[in-house]
């Protein structure tokens, strides 16, 4: 058996009172007890005692099972007393055990790898998602929209022609036109379409209209918003982590910078499928010039361009330029009867809800 | 224990000291993803609380990182799971046109967000006091926090009513009916601030509008002295967006300085207030920053991340803490013998909700 103290470098808490005391102790290969003034405790296993971190320079034990029982030493304790003892934690025990730097080199390694199976993960997943999950939910989403579906027997008839020369072969499961003041189309899960109301309003002519709707439909072709669902989900997930700010920020930012991409493949199928149909890709050019103009100039847009979602509308621009060919003849995507017939949807249907009253 | 010259509180740390935690924890939890920062806070709380002396024993905190852990992931389930119906189900509703639906639900979920802010603020002190222990001895409450949660709402909802006037009210009652269902060993806390005692300086703010006034005053003459001036500019068009530039950017800058400062002012009498109403058994507290030394403290917050490009950052944590302890005071004698260990009911899991809803500071 080995002693240390009585002495001022050692003392003692037993968890109960506040009073500080100053045992002698003595142990052996099994264990120790401490001897007070009131009598003697333990003896106590060393596999119980608990080393606490960040003391500041001084050595304090616990016991396990007792909060508040303290065991402390003025510098290190007596060797013979430290060497049955576990060492202190510092970062934490699994980093602890294999290292500072080979712990950051495996969680770097990791996250780079969580990461990237988050951000392509729902391009691979998305395609296995039964179609008819997908429906039901785009359907939960879109319902009626509220009544605010502007149709007439004309306009139907005019949709369903664009509709025949664009997306033959995709499953598109409704175009609406949407009594909203917003110039702006969107695709929706479950292969559903919106045209907003104030676009058809600001479009020229039907064959500008064409080539919006069938970037669109080229959204419903990939499956775009169901990837851009699963992404998002994934993300949130992960970058739990982080406080809710940063968080929020990163997941927006790559949620928006990879759908810059399908953007991208959106527009090369709307070009295609122009080609296709024998329509001018030139007033879908102009169309995206003039939103251009209306987005605050180019500069700013490409100075912008990397947080924005849609590709620089320069560029596109070019794109639906460059697909033109010279002295052919297109044919228009809708007779000018076909095209009034969308144009005053709005104001032909007697039952729509007005646009106002969206709330 | 002021009475022989040195303070009941004081704090021996040093950044020097305390820069290798922050390093490796801001290191760690960007490889982690995040997921280190309990772990990094534990490491943060046990450094500081180990260097702040209680008239003759260092704190210690004994939290632990996967505590922290455990409340993130229980919110996680309790408040991701509506969360996410919110933001998927809401665009439904309003696409279905159940807009009036859509907002009564939105309406109802910030309400709970409100009440559980309140709980949130409630637990974390409670976790808090239960983690800390001083020879021996620990804090805590066997209130669990779901009734001060009602009383966070209501107060602050009759603080905001008749322009704000009861404010401080709200918030001096409420750091009250905090405290007092805290305790540390066997003693329970006694705060007993009065609100009048920081109303005189709560009135700054309403004299917020006539500053504003004067000010865009004397901006929008210096703005047309700027373009009287400006000869060299080849259009006077452009002088006049120049000079109506500059006139709202030093606007924007003074509204939020002036508004900064008075908020300060007011803080700074608050505080001083509640930790002065406050004892444990025969201790009382007495907290000593008047609002310059805010000022200085929030001053160098502000340049240390500037001249650092926002790596100052994470050694705000460890001035804030430096700057509570170096300010707080206690007179009068505590027995020890008779600080007995706390039979609280210790919460087994972190400040989850806290940190859900951002709270921090002290």
């Amino acid at each position: 058996m080995t002693s240390a103290g009585p002495d001022e470098s050692i003392w003692h808490y037993d968890g109960t009172s506040a009073s500080r005391r100053h045992p002698r102790i003595d142990w052996t290969a099994d264990g120790f007890s401490l001897t007070l003034e009131s009598g003697v405790t333990g003896s106590h296993r060393w596999s119980d005692l608990v080393p606490l971190s960040g003391t500041g320079g001084r050595s304090v034990y616990g016991l396990r099972d007792v909060p508040g029982w303290r065991l402390g030493f003025a510098g290190a304790p007596p060797l013979d007393f430290a060497a049955h003892l576990p060492l202190v934690a510092r970062y934490g025990r699994m980093i602890d055990r294999i290292g500072l730097w080979r712990a950051v080199a495996l969680f770097g390694a990791v996250a780079a790898a969580v990461v990237f199976v988050i951000l392509r993960a729902p391009e691979w997943v998305a395609p296995y998602i039964p179609q008819s999950w997908e429906d039901s939910l785009g359907d939960a989403m879109v319902g009626d929209f509220g009544g605010r579906l502007c149709e007439t027997p004309a306009s139907r008839a005019a949709i369903d022609k664009l509709q025949r020369q664009l997306g033959q072969d995709v499953p598109i499961r409704q175009i609406g036109i949407a009594n909203i003041p917003i110039v702006n189309a969107v695709a929706l899960p479950g292969g559903h379409i919106l045209i907003f109301d104030k676009l058809i309003e600001q479009a020229r002519s039907p064959d500008e209209l064409a080539g919006v709707l069938a970037h669109e439909i080229g959204h419903v072709r990939h499956r775009d918003t169901l990837t851009g669902l699963v992404r998002q989900l994934g993300l949130s997930v992960v970058l739990g982590g982080f406080n809710g700010q940063v968080g929020g920020t990163v997941n927006g930012l790559l949620a928006m910078s990879y759908s810059r991409s399908a953007e991208s493949a959106a527009d090369r199928y709307s070009i295609e499928a122009l080609k296709r149909a024998n329509i001018s890709p030139l007033p879908t050019a102009a169309f995206f010039d003039q939103l251009s103009r209306l987005s605050g100039g180019e500069k700013i847009e490409e100075s912008m361009s990397w947080m924005a979602s849609h590709p620089v509308s320069s560029a596109r621009k070019a794109a639906f330029e460059h697909s033109a060919i010279k002295d052919h003849r297109y044919t228009p995507s809708l007779s000018p009867a076909e095209w009034q017939a969308i144009v005053t949807a709005c104001t032909d249907d007697k039952h729509v809800k007005p646009a106002d009253q969206f709330f | 224990m002021s009475d022989d010259g040195q303070r009941a509180f004081g704090f021996s740390g040093t950044w020097k000291d305390y820069a290798p935690i922050a390093f490796t924890n801001l290191l760690l939890t960007i490889v982690t993803l995040g997921f280190y920062r309990f772990w990094g806070t534990t490491r943060t709380r046990q450094y500081l609380w180990s260097h702040t002396r209680f008239i003759d024993e260092p704190l210690e905190w004994t939290g632990t990182g996967l505590e922290l852990f455990i409340g993130f992931l229980l919110v996680l389930l309790l408040l991701g799971a509506p969360y996410l119906f919110l933001v998927f189900g809401m665009q439904a509703l309003i696409f279905q046109g159940h807009g009036v639906l859509a907002v009564t639900l939105a309406l109802l979920s910030g309400f709970m967000i409100f009440y559980l802010s309140g709980v949130a603020l409630f637990r974390m002190l409670r976790y808090r006091l239960s983690r800390t222990y001083w020879h021996g001895i620990r804090g805590g409450s066997n209130d669990k926090g779901w009734g001060y949660g009602w009383s966070y709402v209501w107060r602050n909802i009759v603080g905001s009513a008749a322009l704000g006037l009861l404010i401080p009210w709200a918030m001096v009652s409420l750091w009250n009916d905090r405290w007092n269902k805290m305790s540390f060993g066997p003693h329970p806390f006694n705060a007993i601030a009065l609100p009048g005692d920081v109303f005189r300086r709560f009135l700054l703010f309403y004299l917020f509008p006539i500053i504003i006034i004067v000010l865009s005053l004397v901006m929008g003459m210096i703005g047309a002295a700027f373009v009287a001036a400006g000869g060299a500019v080849p259009r006077p068009g452009e002088a006049q967006g120049v000079g109506f530039v500059l006139f709202i950017i030093m606007m924007a800058v003074a509204i939020y300085g002036a508004l900064g400062a008075i908020a300060l002012a007011y803080y700074s009498k608050f505080f001083r207030v509640v930790v002065g109403g406050m004892s444990l058994s025969t201790l009382q507290f007495e907290f000593d920053a008047r609002a310059k030394d805010w000022f200085k403290l929030i001053l160098g917050d502000i340049g240390l991340v500037i001249v650092t490009l926002g790596v100052g950052l994470i050694f705000l944590n460890y001035r804030h803490w430096k700057f509570f302890v170096t300010h707080l005071d206690a007179t009068g004698e505590i027995s020890l013998s008779e600080l007995t260990q706390s039979t609280t009911a210790a919460p087994g899991q972190g400040e989850g909700l806290a940190d859900a809803f951002d709270l921090g500071a002290i």
